[in-house]
């Protein structure tokens, strides 16, 4: 308690209107001249040492993680002030559940409360144009909590020159396997139908026109594809003869089926809840029916970085600069993807609640100055040889 | 205890919507709306006054901080000299046991990440010498572009070669296997199995380094790789995809590349991962030298062990 009272003689000093008033103006021209240099465009955070600074300040955490949450409102007007476009931040990993009820219970009461502040006063938010957005794994936050979140991310999704990302529930790995998860499922299931919609050629109509083309020619190119003349012909009638007309019918008109294959696929297996072994059927009578691939699941020698780059939760550039606060050299599960190639991570000596402008400015600096140097990066190089 | 929380709750729940709002408008940005006809002229020539305050105020914060920087990079070059001769290993294994020896634990896996220069082998050999002498039993060696991978048996000769400069021919020298992930593991011919001359108990104790190569293609593209063969079992029916869970995922990764690192060690002035594998970096501890320009030193690699065995590190012994 003596901590926190210590310091009220400065506090109250520092809260003089006057005094107020040029800390503001001096803060503002620093961020404006900080504008004149190159800005990342994307900063993520690691908010690290709430607890840290509850303990040493003999409060309790949640209280810690109120201070904690005061310094990031602080952080992220300067971000926003000097033009950083996305500011990403760890708000609560998977691996924090693991921690006391009590506490766990408190930080959701607070998200929500901040939560529900922050719809009363949409348009305030919509000033600085930043919209939020929730990155995780949302089946392990409370309902009433992804409640608001909704509401939140609802209201200001529309704002376009900046972007907070929260990221609440969230772990890297967790994300890493998400996308993994998501490009299988792509991968696995028949491409969007609207691809195909866009072209005005349907594929039988053309397969048809080869087939009178050989027809009138010779009789040489049937060989090749034996079983789709007649079904092309059947692709409109009741499948009369079993299983090898449906699956090469899908094949040919996937436009028109697209909509319902998994029905198909049920009327080939005799059970449908046996969804893999069907699956496998099907896919050995595709195999049978003289194809070796599918024209309907997607090539997955097509899968690159992208695609699961494509399919993680963070849908931006990765961020330029990491900054870490509390003094522990690790990522901590945060980003990996997106922060193992050119990403600069900071590790800041100091508490998150005690993180501000004066501590974020020398690494913001530091970046620039690096940055200018990479850019001119021979003069660079003979002034440090020199 | 409790009681600052609790007000602060009773302060909260007092101020309504508005007045938050009223209080938080002066530190809003500024909205162009209501302009007269003075403050119109205002801002066309106020926002050239303050432009050039801006880069005026841009350039001397950047003046100063060059200054800054010059002398931190003067400090950090002169400490890092200082501490090179005074923690220099001798190429005697028992000055970097002791170097050692008051630390609380020691990295069982250990990782590296090298640039691509001309004394990058020596610089592969003496980090291995050094590993093997302070006890590590996994290194691993992170090379961006692969070039290590080329001559695993070249490597593993010049390795063994500094390792007789280490070690001399003492049967405590340890046992090195290099290997790289899809490529066959590269162990010793000439290294005497311990079943056939564990006469006296020596050659049993002999420790064993294993260095692992790997570069930029075992991190994003490995994760793809499996994507691949996952996404074409799951075509094929043998898999669904909740069937993918993070820990099916690290079984795979940890085999087919290598497990999650204690501690990574870089060379480099600043902290870029430059492609390391993403999935193993979770949890590792990261150590660089600020402002650091002299390459793999000895001073490094013996300041990185002692962070991570938490002793205090003192300049002079």
């Amino acid at each position: 308690m003596a901590t926190l009272h210590s310091g009220s003689l400065q506090r109250w000093l520092l809260s003089l209107p006057p005094v107020e008033y040029a800390l503001q103006q001096v803060r503002e021209l620093l961020i404006g001249s900080l504008k004149c240099g190159p800005i990342p465009q994307h900063i993520a955070f690691i908010m690290d040492g709430n607890r840290r600074w509850a303990r040493t300040h003999h409060v309790e955490t949640v209280e810690g993680h109120h201070m904690g949450f005061e310094a990031l409102a602080k952080v992220l007007e300067v971000c926003y002030k000097s033009g950083v476009e996305y500011v990403t931040i760890y708000a609560f990993s998977i691996e924090n559940f693991k921690r006391s009820k009590y506490e766990v219970d408190g930080l959701m009461d607070m998200a929500k409360t901040k939560l529900v502040q922050m719809s009363q006063h949409g348009e305030l938010f919509d000033r600085y144009g930043a919209a939020v957005r929730i990155l995780g794994d949302r089946s392990l936050v409370r309902d009433d909590v992804l409640e608001q979140v909704d509401k939140a991310v609802e209201m200001t999704k529309d704002n376009g020159s900046a972007v907070l990302n929260v990221c609440f529930p969230y772990t890297g790995r967790e994300e890493i396997v998400h996308s993994i998860r998501e490009t299988v499922k792509d991968y696995s299931s028949a491409p969007p139908e609207k691809r195909k919609e866009k072209r005005p050629f349907s594929e039988t109509h053309i397969q048809r026109n080869i087939r009178k083309g050989s027809q009138l020619e010779s009789l040489a190119e049937e060989q090749e594809m034996p079983a789709e003349p007649p079904v092309a012909e059947t692709a409109s009638m009741p499948s009369s003869d079993a299983e090898n007309t449906s699956v090469s019918e899908q094949d040919l008109d996937s436009s028109s089926h697209l909509a319902h294959p998994p029905s198909s696929q049920t009327s080939l297996s005799p059970s449908p809840d046996l969804q893999p072994s069907s699956r496998l059927d099907l896919y050995a009578q595709k195999k049978s029916s003289s194809r070796s691939k599918s024209p309907h699941l997607p090539d997955p020698e097509n899968i690159s970085a992208e695609t699961l780059t494509r399919n993680t939760y963070i849908n931006c550039p990765p961020p330029e600069l990491l900054i870490r606060t509390s003094g522990v050299n690790r990522l901590s599960d945060f980003m990996l993807w997106q922060v193992h190639e050119n990403t600069e991570c900071k590790f800041i000596d100091c508490l998150w609640p005690e993180f501000n402008l004066w501590k974020f400015l020398p690494a913001l600096v530091e970046w620039q100055w690096s940055q200018k140097k990479a850019m001119n990066g021979n003069g660079g190089e003979r002034a440090k040889a020199a | 205890m409790v009681a600052p929380q609790q007000a602060r709750e009773v302060r909260t729940a007092q101020l309504s919507a508005q007045e938050r709002e009223r209080i938080l408008k002066p530190y809003l940005p500024k909205t162009n709306q209501g302009a007269t006809h003075q403050q119109r002229h205002k801002q066309r020539i106020r926002p050239v006054i303050r432009r050039t305050i801006h880069s005026l105020l841009f350039a001397i914060i950047h003046l100063i901080f060059s200054i800054y920087i010059r002398i931190r990079q003067a400090y950090h070059a002169v400490l890092g000299q200082l501490l090179a001769v005074l923690y220099y290993h001798h190429r005697t294994p028992e000055l970097i046991k002791r170097d050692v020896s008051g630390l609380t634990k020691v990295p069982k896996h250990l990782s590296l990440i090298l640039d691509r220069r001309e004394s990058l082998l020596d610089d592969v050999c003496e980090s291995a010498a050094w590993s093997a002498c302070a006890g590590v039993s996994m290194l691993s060696i992170y090379e961006k572009t692969g070039i290590l991978k080329h001559s695993l048996p070249h490597l593993h000769r010049r390795i063994e070669r500094t390792m007789t400069s280490y070690y001399g021919n003492s049967p405590n020298k340890p046992s090195i296997s290099l290997r790289a992930p899809h490529l066959p593991s590269y162990s010793p011919p000439t290294s005497p199995d311990p079943s056939i001359n564990g006469h006296d108990g020596v050659s049993s104790q002999r420790p064993h380094l294993t260095i692992l190569l790997i570069d930029a293609s075992d991190g994003r593209q490995t994760l793809v790789d499996l994507t691949k063969t996952l996404a074409e079992m799951s075509q094929h029916g043998k898999l669904s995809p909740s069937d993918i869970s993070s820990k099916l995922i690290d079984a795979e990764i940890t085999e087919s590349v290598m497990g999650e690192p204690d501690l990574l060690i870089l060379f480099g002035a600043k902290i870029v991962l430059e492609g390391y594998p993403p999935w193993q970096a979770r949890l590792t501890e990261i150590y660089h030298v600020q402002d650091h320009a002299g390459g793999v030193g000895y001073h490094v690699f013996l300041r990185a062990l002692r962070k991570y065995g938490q002793a205090e590190f003192r300049v002079g012994r």
